[in-house]
C-alpha cells in the first residue's frame, strides 16, 4: 500500500487504489504507522471526541474566567442569552459550542489541539452542534461521527504538509483558518458529501480566511483567538451551505493551500504570533500586556 | 533523522491542558522527555525560557507545564494545572528563569532544562515548534534531534570503531527495525552519543545487552510520547 500523499488529488487516488473509502484509508494508514489495530484507533478517536464534549459542556455550564480577565464567560451568555436574532438551532449551538471549548482552553482546561489549542473549538463545536440540533443518533462511539473527525483531520494533514499549522509561521489563517476548513469538511461529510465535496467546502472556507493576522493580545491565547473560534464556526457553516446549494470553489483546495503558504511567507513577523503588532499593539492590548507582566 | 510522517492523531491531538499547544503542551513534553533521559532522583532543576516563552510564560502556564513534565506528568493530565503545588509537596527544588536575550540561533520557543542529581548533571535544550510538537536539539552537550514520536535508545559510549554496527546487530538479531541512527561526538576518540530510534518497544533485556558492551558508558531508553 502507498501511504504517501501531499495533495487532495494524490490522497483521493491512494484511497481509490486501495479500494477504500477516504476515512477507511486514513485509518488503515494510521494503523500502519502506529502499529495499532483499527478497533484500538477507533476507541482512541472516541476518547478524544469525549474530551471535546466534556470541554464544551463545561464552558457552557460554568462561565470561564481567565487569569487575564479577557475571557469572561462568553459561551455561557451565548448559550443562555434571550436576545437571539437568528432562528436556527444549529447556528446558535455552533457559535456557543465553538466559543465554549476555546474558553475552556484559555482557562487551562482539558482540550484537544485540533489542529492547535488556539483553534480547538471550531471543528468539534460545529460537529457537536450538528449532532445536537439535527442528528442525535451520532456520538463518540458512532463510526460516522468518528469519520467526520477523520475527514476534518485529513484537511489539517494536507495543510500541514504543504503549508503550516503554526501561527508563528503562517498567521491565524494557519490556525483558525485551517480549523474552519477542517470543520467545513467534517460537516459536509456528515451531510453526505463525497470526499470531493468535503474538500470543496474546505476550499470555500479556507479562501475566506486567507491573510488573517495572528496578533494575540499580551501573547495569550484569548484575544482574538477565543471569539474567533465562534466566527470560524460560522465561516465553516457558510461554506457548507454554499456547497449544499451546488456552489463550488473556483480555486481548488490544493491551490488554495498553495496560496495560503505564499501569503503566510509574505506576512510580516509582527502579525505572526509575536504579540508585537495588530490588536496586540493597540492601546488596550498594551494595557493588558502591562497588567499581566 | 527521517522526515516525520504526519498522522491523523497528530492533527486530532494532543489531548492537552490549555491554553497553548506550543507554550503549554510542548513545554510539558520537553521537560517530560528530559526527565526520561535523566531518570535519577533530582536534587534540583532549572528551567530557562527563551524567546516568546520568556515573554509570555506566566500567562500560558509554561512554568506549571515545565514543572509538570519534571514530575512525570504529561500535557493531558489535569494535575498539570496544580503542578507547582505538587512540586512543593514532593519537595522538588526548582528555579524558573526568563532569559531576555538568549543566543539568536535558538528556536523562537526554546526551553533549556538543567537537572542535578548527586555528582551527575545534564543540560537539555528543547524547541516547541507548534501544535505541541517538539524537538530536543541538544542533550548533555551533544547535538540531537529527538521528537518523541518513536521510542529511542540513547547510548553514551567511547568514540571507538564498531559501536554503531554492534548496536545495530543486537537490534536486528531481535527483529527490531531501526527508523533512524544519529551519532554525535564531542571530539575524535572522546565520548560520543548514539541516538537510535526504533519501531516498537524494545524490551529491557535487549537494552541491557547494549549496556554491557565494553565501550558503552551509559544507556537510557526514552519511550515515545505519542499517545
Amino acid at each position: 500500500m502507498n501511504w504517501k500523499f501531499s495533495t487532495v488529488v494524490e490522497l483521493l487516488d491512494r484511497a481509490r487504489e486501495a479500494g477504500l473509502s477516504l476515512p477507511a484509508y486514513l485509518l488503515a494508514r494510521e494503523s500502519f504507522y502506529s502499529g495499532k489495530g483499527e478497533d484500538e484507533l477507533r476507541a482512541e478517536l472516541a476518547r478524544r471526541i469525549r474530551v471535546t464534549k466534556t470541554a464544551l459542556d463545561r464552558g457552557i455550564r460554568e462561565p470561564q474566567r481567565s487569569f487575564s480577565s479577557m475571557t469572561d464567560g462568553g459561551a455561557a451568555k451565548l448559550a443562555h442569552g434571550e436576545a437571539w436574532p437568528v432562528e436556527d438551532e444549529l447556528f446558535r449551538r455552533a457559535l456557543a459550542y465553538s466559543l465554549s471549548i476555546n474558553e475552556v482552553n484559555a482557562c487551562g482546561g482539558k482540550v484537544i489541539a485540533f489542529p492547535t489549542a488556539g483553534s480547538c473549538g471550531v471543528a468539534p463545536g460545529l460537529l457537536w452542534a450538528y449532532r445536537d440540533a439535527r442528528d442525535p443518533s451520532l456520538g463518540p462511539d458512532s463510526p460516522r461521527f468518528q469519520d467526520a473527525f477523520v475527514v476534518a483531520s485529513a484537511v489539517g494533514m494536507l495543510i500541514a504538509l504543504r503549508a503550516t499549522l503554526a501561527g508563528s509561521a503562517g498567521g491565524c489563517q494557519a490556525e483558525c483558518g485551517a480549523a474552519a476548513a477542517m470543520a467545513a469538511a467534517g460537516l459536509a461529510f456528515l451531510l453526505g458529501e463525497e470526499p470531493e465535496g468535503c474538500f470543496d467546502a474546505a476550499a470555500l472556507s479556507l479562501k475566506n480566511c486567507l491573510g488573517l493576522a495572528c496578533d494575540p493580545v499580551a501573547g495569550l491565547v484569548e484575544v482574538p483567538c477565543a471569539k474567533r473560534n465562534a466566527f470560524m464556526a460560522a465561516n465553516a457553516l457558510t461554506a457548507v451551505c454554499l456547497r449544499r446549494a451546488g456552489i463550488s470553489s473556483v480555486i481548488p483546495f490544493d491551490e488554495v493551500v498553495g496560496a495560503m503558504k505564499a501569503i503566510g511567507d509574505a506576512m510580516p513577523a509582527a502579525i505572526r504570533e509575536s504579540a508585537e503588532g495588530g490588536l496586540a499593539a493597540t492601546p488596550t492590548g498594551m494595557s493588558f500586556r502591562a497588567k499581566i507582566q | 533523522m527521517s522526515e516525520r510522517t504526519i498522522t491523523l492523531l497528530d492533527i486530532f491531538g494532543p489531548v492537552m491542558i490549555g491554553p497553548s499547544s506550543s507554550h503549554t503542551a510542548g513545554v510539558a513534553r520537553i521537560a517530560f522527555m528530559a526527565r526520561k533521559i535523566f531518570p535519577y532522583p533530582l536534587d534540583r532543576a532549572k528551567v530557562s525560557f527563551h524567546g516568546s516563552l520568556a515573554k509570555t510564560y506566566k500567562g500560558h502556564g509554561s512554568d506549571k507545564a515545565a514543572v509538570a513534565g519534571l514530575l512525570g506528568i504529561l500535557p493531558e493530565d489535569e494535575r498539570l494545572g496544580y503542578a507547582l503545588e505538587l512540586a512543593e509537596r514532593e519537595g522538588l527544588s526548582y528555579e524558573i528563569v526568563a532569559v531576555a536575550d538568549g543566543p539568536e540561533r535558538y528556536h523562537p520557543n526554546t526551553a533549556v532544562i538543567e537537572l542535578w542529581s548527586g555528582d551527575k548533571s545534564i543540560r537539555i535544550r528543547g524547541a516547541s515548534i507548534g501544535g505541541g510538537e517538539i524537538r530536543l536539539q541538544s542533550v548533555g552537550g551533544f547535538e540531537a534531534n529527538l521528537d518523541g514520536s518513536l521510542d529511542a535508545i540513547l547510548v553514551l559510549h567511547k568514540d571507538e570503531i564498531g559501536v554503531i554496527a554492534i548496536v545495530s546487530h543486537i537490534l536486528a538479531a531481535s527483529r527490531f527495525n531501526i527508523a533512524s541512527v544519529a551519532s554525535h561526538r564531542k571530539d575524535k576518540g572522546d565520548e560520543a552519543l548514539l541516538v537510535v530510534e526504533v519501531d516498537g518497544v524494545v524490551p529491557s533485556s535487549i537494552v541491557a545487552q547494549i549496556r554491557d558492551l565494553p565501550s558503552v558508558r551509559e544507556v537510557v531508553y526514552v519511550p515515545s510520547i505519542r499517545a
